[in-house]
């Protein structure tokens, strides 16, 4: 294991700034050491030949970025959180016209998949449109054509069976050279697009956001910052929905909102 | 209680996995209201894990325990418990983070990730200590404790129902005080007062 210190973590950061433009200083540091560390790591580099190997620019420092963010995901992760979605909020959902629902940071589309087979269980596919989108344009790409590994697909269907899923994961793929491709059917409601949830703005206005374990790797300040900008994409009365180990606690918007499920991290916009 | 807030924070790092809860639960008995330091207890769970360790433990000892909220402030005289299916990370700023990313050694927690955390943070480590466990997680981070000039205790694997995760800190590092199985908590107690 290649271990950094927090100062050297600090000079990368405005290294990385000054070559690309993006920004890391707003993300949660203990998290981002962790991240860099494990790049070192995997690619068998000291900080030193880092710093050597980012100055090419271009694609180096791209791929560092996108490394460094985390994206491991997996669909019907916390199963609980789908089974109170669909008896808590779809009821509520039901009455509107059409509906508009927006995944950010959706990582591979795991989360926009999930959400897009509760939908069609639920009878409401049709008239719902899903917005997932993310900063990296390689998970983008790969949400975009849909596979996963078996052995992904394995741990997928138990949280599917365990979020009550009506049918079997198995009707929402199909296999082929040992890979699951997600169905055409099922993404046909779906829109990727890249979003950058510190730097861009709102595009649309939604009934319901989930943002999932995304903000987690934020700092305090850049979580109100986006927190915000939460807010004022969701429609009055709309749903907010935020990770496991996540609250609303020191968002700047919890006054804001009503608690449809403290555990799972549900809430509703009240004003 | 006012006196111990104008203390700096320390820490009392344990990790432990297969054959570390009774452990765990013998410690929790030893440590008595008030303590100068936060402790953090990580031990490998399942993902789909419902049990809420506070609860479990709840009549071991009259110190407040919890499972953190993401961001909250680490305080002397509490027992903090790791999340399963998230990492636990000690930050400089003094609060806990929870982090989703890869496991280590097929456990999220690991304890390797809120050791190597907690001894890049800059806050003291008064111990940490590394218990039966089935895998090598935790051998890394207790190294870098140690390495950083901390004290730090490893149960004798002879004794430890699963033996691997501390003969792997004991491999990786030879200079941890080995906790024998004669007078193993009275051990643990002298280094917790
Ligand atoms: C850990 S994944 C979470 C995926 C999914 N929501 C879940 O809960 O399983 C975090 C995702 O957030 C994305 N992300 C990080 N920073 C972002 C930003 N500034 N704007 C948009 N997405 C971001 C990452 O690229 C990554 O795909």
């Amino acid at each position: 294991m290649v271990i950094i210190e927090y100062s050297e973590l600090e000079m990368l950061i405005v290294r990385v700034r000054e070559i690309s433009g993006f920004d890391f200083s707003g993300y949660a540091k203990p998290s981002l050491l962790r991240s860099t560390s494990r790049y070192l790591t995997k690619h068998a580099m000291n900080l030193k030949e880092l710093f050597v190997y980012i100055e090419q620019g271009g694609r180096a420092v791209y791929d560092l970025i996108q490394e460094l963010t985390v994206n491991y995901s997996e669909m019907f992760r916390d199963p609980d959180y789908f089974k109170k979605v669909k008896t808590e909020v779809f009821n509520y959902l039901d009455s509107y016209p059409a509906l508009r629902f927006w995944v950010a940071g959706c990582a591979s589309g795991e989360e926009a998949f999930s959400m897009a087979i509760l939908l069609k269980e639920a009878g409401l596919q049709d008239k719902s449109l899903i917005y997932a989108t993310d900063l990296s344009n390689k998970v983008l790409t790969a949400a975009r054509e849909g596979v996963f590994t078996l052995g992904n697909i394995r741990t997928f269907s138990e949280n599917y069976l365990q979020a009550a899923g009506t049918g079997s994961l198995s009707d929402y793929y199909h296999v082929a050279y040992n890979r699951a491709v997600i169905a055409p059917e099922l993404r046909k409601n779906i829109i990727f697009s890249l979003h950058d949830l510190t730097g861009d703005g709102v595009f649309n206005e939604f009934q319901f956001i989930s943002c999932r374990n995304v903000m987690i790797y934020f700092s305090l300040e850049l979580r109100q910052k986006v927190f915000r900008l939460l807010y004022d994409s969701l429609s009055l009365l709309g749903f907010l929905c935020l990770g496991k180990r996540e609250t609303l606690r020191y968002s700047g918007i919890e006054q804001n909102f009503k608690i449809i499920d403290s555990e799972l991290n549900i809430y509703q916009k009240i004003k | 209680m006012k006196a111990q807030s104008d203390e700096p924070l320390s820490l009392v790092l344990l990790g432990g996995s297969s054959g570390s809860f009774t452990i765990f639960e013998e410690i929790l008995k030893i440590l008595k209201n008030p303590v100068p330091y936060a402790l953090v207890f990580i031990i490998h769970r399942r993902k789909d894990s419902t049990a809420v360790l506070p609860e479990i433990f709840r009549n071991k000892t009259n110190i407040a325990m919890k499972e953190p909220i993401h961001l909250e402030l680490v305080q002397p005289n509490h027992i903090y418990f790791g999340y399963p299916d998230y990492h636990l990370l000690i930050g400089p700023d003094g609060r806990f983070y929870y982090d989703c990313s890869e496991k280590d050694f097929f456990s999220r927690p690991s304890i390797d990730a809120t050791f190597i955390s907690a001894s890049l943070s800059g806050i003291p480590v008064k111990a940490a200590m590394l218990f039966s466990g089935s895998s090598a997680d935790g051998a890394f981070g207790i190294k870098l404790i140690a390495q950083k000039g901390f004290p730090t205790y490893v149960q004798d694997p002879a004794y430890a129902d699963s033996p691997r995760m501390p003969a792997e800190a004991i491999r990786q590092y030879d200079n941890h005080h080995v906790l024998l199985e004669k007078g193993f908590y009275k051990m643990i107690r002298e280094v917790l007062y």
